[in-house]
């Protein structure tokens, strides 16, 4: 067996386990299932941002379609939320359709604009439409545990539906970094034009990209609202979440499979350990902190920790190392 | 038609607010190709800065407009060197993320400092109207807006008569080329972005007196800059005048005609529909959005 896969199993062994070692502590599995969670987000955002180079800061959007879609047929028409997340995800895979298509001819900061004034659409669409979405106050998903309404009474059941989100996305992006789709995704990202004079079609490629990293976000959005237990357009449509969102997997590292994954556990462990220790208020100091290791981060490491870590590791060694990427878009 | 004029003479004089916010983004853009994400954030520190001096020392607006001003092309100095300079030339994700984290950072050392309070300041100004025949008109947006007029003008003037101005303007038509005619790219583009926050010295003082001021009031502005920038061309100067105004009277007819929940609806869908029918803006330099600049 490869070293990699050797690894990997290794760390989804762990993974399985954790719940099991931590028993009940709550706050630890919280923690645990949050990671996850944005782990899955990233990752999916990862398609599109990290692979395609399309630096989307709308994608809260998807998020909450997902989160909206099954919680308005939960709570109103009584259907399950595993077939909300379906179709949520068909729902939001359509409008990444729509969005991909629209912004085909923008590139860099112009794309990156359009997708969060379309999240912006979407916020004041449901801060308005009250009587679907009951404003901004929100729509309070009732507790009635049962697999069939994917709410559970232990937590070790949520972490361990999140993994498997979680393995779908990693799943996907691993098979993406051999299959012909993901080099023409990178191909299209260095260089359009390149990629088209070899007979890719780069429409084709980004539209696909941006159907799959939206409706895998859409079924992170079903999963938050059934989990936490509330919904508010605030902020499932806001840009600080879909900031949160593109930060992680840039951190970690953009276009590596890994690298989001690395991200999120990162920046929830960063986030758990600064408001510890200066203070419980939402934003304020550790924020302060946050917002200055990303400029850090990204001045000085903008390939991302995993990739630098690799690089480290083998000027140690003296070897040499396959670099994804020297530096992403 | 009482009720017409008076929606245009908002419209225009909120346009003019509007402008003012959005010169300095456009200006950096135009010369240095970075979108500014933290511009709204600069705004903030104006308008807080432009508030203590009234609150703490007595200063008027008006005249805490010239020290803010100063102030804020110190700060962007300070940046430039710290952060934005290491951003040029560098991959969009590099650009953009900088000022992502630069715009959190900013925001929160805010509610650190400042507490997530909206202040105001109360002083006779704020409530002053003049009445034309049956337009009524706010006092402080007037003076708003024929600041950002003389500004708009200054800069305008400044970018085509002066040898530092012309020498910014062959920066951003041609870097290269700049270059070989003996311009430095580093000192131009320090300066240009200097000028473009310190003019948030200026909009943050004439602000104060009709907005009041909170940590994250940079996004709501910010965000209105991006659409006046984008509609009017990103980096076309009389682009951000002409987009400025007409953002600001579709605001108002529509807050008027539709509901005041909808003008952002509005406004938002305007920014979609310019983005992808005419990336370019209205006066902008054809290319700039198809080609990753």
């Amino acid at each position: 067996m490869k070293r990699t896969t050797v690894y990997q199993l290794l760390g989804l062994l762990v993974a399985l386990a954790l719940p099991l070692v931590l028993g009940e502590q709550d706050f630890l599995l919280d923690t645990l299932i949050m990671m996850v969670l944005w782990a899955f987000i990233a990752c999916s955002w990862n398609i599109v941002g990290g692979y395609g180079g399309m630096l989307s800061l709308g994608h809260a959007a998807f998020f909450g379609i997902g989160a909206y879609t099954s919680t308005i047929l939960f709570v109103h028409y009584g259907i399950s939320p595993w077939v909300g997340m379906l179709l949520g995800a068909v729902l939001a895979g359509l409008f990444g359709l729509f969005i991909g298509a629209v912004t085909l001819r923008l590139h860099g900061p112009f794309f990156t604009l359009c997708t969060i004034a379309v999240m912006e659409v979407l916020m004041i669409i449901a801060i308005n439409w009250k009587s679907l979405t009951q404003g901004s106050s929100g729509i309070p998903v009732p507790y009635r545990p049962g697999v069939l309404n994917m709410m559970f009474d232990s937590k070790a059941a949520y972490f361990y539906l999140a993994l498997a989100l979680l393995a779908l996305s990693y799943g996907f992006t691993r098979w993406m970094n051999r299959s012909h789709f993901g080099y023409y995704l990178i191909g299209v990202r260095e260089n359009e034009q390149a990629a088209q004079a070899l007979g890719i079609s780069s429409i084709r490629v980004r539209l696909i990209a941006m159907v799959i990293s939206s409706a895998l976000t859409a079924m992170g959005g079903t999963f938050y609202a059934q989990y936490i237990g509330i919904i508010e357009p605030m902020h499932e449509f806001s840009f600080a979440l879909s900031a949160q969102i593109a930060l992680m997997a840039i951190i970690g590292g953009i276009g590596t499979a890994g690298g989001p994954i690395f991200g999120a556990v990162l920046i929830t462990l960063l986030g758990t350990v600064l408001r510890s220790l200066l203070g419980g208020a939402q934003g304020g100091l550790q924020a302060v902190v946050y917002g200055v290791l990303l400029v850090l981060v990204v001045l000085f490491i903008p390939q991302g920790v995993v990739p630098w870590f690799r690089q480290l590791l083998a000027k140690r060694k003296g070897g040499t190392v396959r670099v994804d990427r020297a530096e992403p878009v | 038609m009482d009720i017409f004029l008076q929606l245009l003479a908002s419209g225009l004089l909120l346009g003019g607010i509007y402008v003012l916010v959005s010169v300095g983004l456009t200006l950096v853009f135009g010369v240095m190709k970075i979108v500014n994400f933290a511009h709204g954030d600069f705004l903030m520190l104006g308008m807080f800065g432009a508030f203590f001096l009234f609150q703490l020392l007595g200063v008027h607006p008006y005249v805490s407009m010239f020290i803010m001003a100063l102030l804020l092309f110190a700060l962007g100095i300070v940046f430039y060197k710290l952060i934005v300079g290491r951003t040029i030339g560098r991959p969009h994700v590099v650009q953009i993320f900088a000022f992502i984290g630069l715009s959190v950072a900013l925001q929160n050392l805010a509610l650190v400092l400042f507490s997530a309070d909206f202040r105001g300041i109360n002083m006779p100004l704020s409530s002053a109207v003049i009445s034309l025949g049956p337009i009524h008109i706010g006092v402080p947006l007037l003076v708003a807006f024929l600041i950002a007029a003389v500004i708009t003008v200054l800069l305008f003037l400044f970018l085509h008569y002066t040898y530092v101005g012309k020498a910014i303007r062959a920066a951003s038509q041609d870097r290269f080329s700049a270059t070989l005619m003996g311009v430095s790219n580093s000192k131009i583009y320090m300066l240009t972005f200097a000028i473009g926050i310190g003019l948030l010295g200026v909009a943050g003082s004439l602000l104060i007196p009709i907005y009041s001021v909170y940590p994250t009031v940079g996004e709501q502005f910010a965000l209105i800059a991006f659409v006046v920038v984008v509609l009017g061309g990103l980096g076309s100067l009389p682009g951000a005048v002409i987009g400025g105004l007409l953002i600001g009277v579709i605001e108002t007819l529509s807050s008027y005609f539709i509901a005041p929940s909808m003008k952002q609806l509005v406004y938002f869908t305007v920014f979609i529909l310019i983005l992808i029918l005419r990336p370019n803006g209205l006066l902008g330099r054809p290319g700039d959005a198809e080609e990753a600049v």
